[in-house]
């Protein structure tokens, strides 16, 4: 438990930021020691948005639950704090490949709650956990047989018998791993997805997805292969997949081709023809080297409702309409002004980052996040959108979040304006988490979690 | 990849981006494609994804440059302009296919098969080794080179369960083997066998690199 230092260290500051979305957002810093494994690789809510779970490139999840309202603390209410964090990779080595298999968590996602109890999956590349996160404030005293420690009495002490007790003790947070699936999966798994039949989950890898059931860790079904015979003829692969909300024989998968392939278990047990094919016909007047890299997909998720799907490529963010195949309904523009700047941001290898993005929990707003530790929001009915900056120079506590503006070269700049010159590119937000049903937002920047809560929630307003 | 371009002065980048004909715009990307692809080989397993849109970047490259009418010739010439020495770059292929895998005995296996479209600039040592794969010699540079390619990017990330799958049928026709398997294809028999000779190979592949 070395790592439990670090989060000893952990500052917090607590800022009211105001949105031009009619949003207005709370925020705590937690500054961790500045390390490669502090970096954040995952954020997610659990299904009631009362905990919140982080993984790091150092393996280590960390999930903060939200504090009850406190009349002495009026501010206090919503404030996230750190609940448990336990170890659940560990780097290991192949020794068949000669490969080191990073501990770095890729995803977490939590199971609907059932009892008292939670229980969350993390994978790294390679091994999908299921762990159980539960609390214990009682002990039992008065055994007949042992004494508190747990050893065996002397039975000839034994005199009169007692009735043992439950006595209240400290809070105790238990993390335990409940089960590890394993040797599934040859490539690097890219998403984890829980079905909504509760009962099964999917884990997809550079070329195939595996269905599990959550209780059977030795055996998972291949539902979708789409290695070729031979890896010469290799030229797409997978970079996401996601179960649908609702119907538990959906699921989706996007690729590094752009498309979307929409299947159903219930035509076959190897999806590999998918049902429906998402795929926006490509514009050849932009056609450039770059076309397929910025087209990869690199995040999708379902809408809330089911009804819609929500990608984002390397420029944009898109919303597709589950009855219409041929192109997105809606498509935002994340960081046009990047367009121009493709070839150097391919030479610094920043046009391959996977950036992931978010629903509202009315599906009336999307978030993604940008580079120079900014993120976007669109308001998909007014057609507004605004970009943040997730930084603690920028922002004072509970202060009100500004807008940024980010001025395309040659363009008017107002003052405040960053241009994209100045643009941090080491500085980008990759990962972003929605309550499932407020206005709080978790926000990873490299080591940083922003946690922004909407202003009318909170009693200030 | 933290740090990465830090230092780089975007400035002169963008005057670059801006000014570039499409023909410099291709040979600049050719040039980083190689490099990263050369990058990867040597540390970690390196993303599928990544190494997936590299090589489709490369093989557009390969159809624009077709299409433009340029023949082997023009190949050359942009390698030539990728790397001042066009020996050199020649040498980093070998050296990526022969001396960077990591040396386990798939992806040796692996380079050993798909590495025919290179065996004409160093006839004296691959011959030895793949005698009758010299028929499978594309014709144009280009398609060699980015055959070439294609090999590399996906050594490392050739899947342990398709080798043992391999492996497992080699227990039960070793003997009709060669004649069964087509040469472009990973085969258990030439990975068996030729182990050792590519050790030496690539003591020797070193020895020339270096000099």
């Amino acid at each position: 438990y070395q790592h439990l230092k670090i989060y000893t260290q952990l500052i917090k500051y607590c800022f009211i930021l105001h949105v031009n979305l009619h949003i207005s957002i709370q925020l705590h810093v937690n500054t961790l020691a500045v390390d490669l494994a502090d970096i954040i690789s995952t954020v997610e809510f659990n299904h009631t948005g009362e905990l919140l779970a982080t993984g790091d490139k150092g393996g280590r999840v960390v999930i903060f639950q939200r504090e009850p309202e406190s009349k002495s603390e009026p501010f206090s209410q919503g404030e996230y704090n750190v609940y448990s964090t336990f170890q659940s990779h560990e780097p290991e080595f192949d020794y068949l490949k000669s490969l080191e298999i990073e501990e770095k968590i890729n995803k977490i996602r939590w199971l609907p709650q059932q009892n008292a109890a939670h229980f969350l999956l993390s994978t790294n590349d390679k091994t999908i956990k299921l762990w159980k996160v539960s609390e214990r404030d009682k002990r039992p005293e008065g055994y007949n047989l042992k004494d508190e420690e747990g050893r065996i009495k002397d039975i000839t002490t034994v005199t009169s018998l007692q009735v043992p007790v439950l006595k209240p003790m400290d809070l105790m947070v238990e993390v335990s791993p409940r089960r590890v699936f394993a040797n599934a999966h040859t490539y690097h798994v890219n998403s984890i997805s829980v079905n909504s039949d509760y009962e099964t989950y999917m884990s997809a890898d550079d070329l195939r997805i595996n269905l599990w059931h959550l209780d059977i860790t030795d055996r998972s079904f291949n539902i979708v292969d789409i290695k070729p015979a031979n890896m010469e003829d290799l030229t797409e692969v997978i970079t996401a997949a996601e179960f649908h909300p609702h119907h538990c024989n959906l699921f989706v998968y996007s690729s590094s081709k752009g498309t979307l392939r929409l299947c159903d278990m219930r035509e076959a047990a190897l999806c590999d023809k998918h049902s429906k094919l998402f795929e926006e016909p490509e514009d050849p007047s932009a056609r450039s080297f770059f076309s397929e890299i910025i087209s990869s997909v690199s995040d999708v998720k379902f809408s809330h409702s089911g009804r819609y799907l929500l990608t984002r490529d390397y420029l944009t963010a898109k919303v597709w309409d589950l009855n219409m195949e041929s192109k997105p309904l809606e498509t935002y523009q994340v960081h046009d002004y990047l367009r121009s700047k493709l070839c150097s941001l391919y030479e610094n290898d920043c046009i391959f980052d996977k950036f992931e993005c978010a629903w509202n929990g009315s599906d009336s707003v999307i978030m993604t996040g940008a580079y120079n530790n900014f993120f976007r929001m669109f308001d998909r009915n007014t057609k507004r959108d605004v970009t943040l900056e997730a930084s603690r120079e920028s922002s004072k506590p509970r202060a009100v979040l500004k807008p940024r503006r980010v001025c395309a070269a040659g363009g008017k700049r107002r003052k405040d304006d960053i241009s994209v010159d100045s643009l941090d590119f080491t500085k980008k937000i990759l990962h972003t988490a929605w309550h499932p049903t407020e206005n709080i937002i978790a926000i990873a920047a490299t080591n940083n979690l922003y946690i922004f809560q909407d202003k009318l929630n909170s009693e200030m307003h | 990849m933290l740090g990465r371009g830090v230092k780089r002065k975007w400035s002169c980048l963008e005057e670059l981006e801006a000014e570039e004909v499409p023909a410099a715009q291709r040979q600049r990307v050719l040039g980083l494609c190689l490099e990263k692809l050369q990058r990867y080989q040597a540390g970690m397993e390196l993303s599928l994804r990544r190494s997936v849109l590299l090589i489709n970047t490369l093989r557009q490259i390969q159809e624009d440059m077709r299409s433009d009418g340029a023949g082997a010739c023009t190949a050359d010439v942009l390698l030539n302009g990728v790397h001042p020495d066009s020996c050199l770059l020649r040498d980093d292929f070998r050296e990526d296919m022969s001396v960077t895998c990591p040396g386990c005995a798939e992806d040796d296996g692996a380079s050993l098969s798909l590495s025919p479209p290179l065996s004409p600039e160093f006839p004296s040592q691959e011959e030895n080794v793949l005698p009758d794969q010299q028929k499978s010699l594309p014709a144009s540079t280009i398609s060699s080179f980015s055959d070439a390619v294609n090999a590399m990017g996906y050594l490392s990330d050739l899947a342990l369960d398709d080798i043992f799958e391999d492996i497992d049928t080699s227990m039960y026709e070793t003997s009709d083997l060669p004649s069964l398997r087509s040469p472009t294809h990973s085969s258990p028999a030439s990975l068996q066998s030729c182990l050792m000779d590519l050790n030496e190979l690539d003591h020797i592949m070193e020895i020339l690199v270096k000099s």
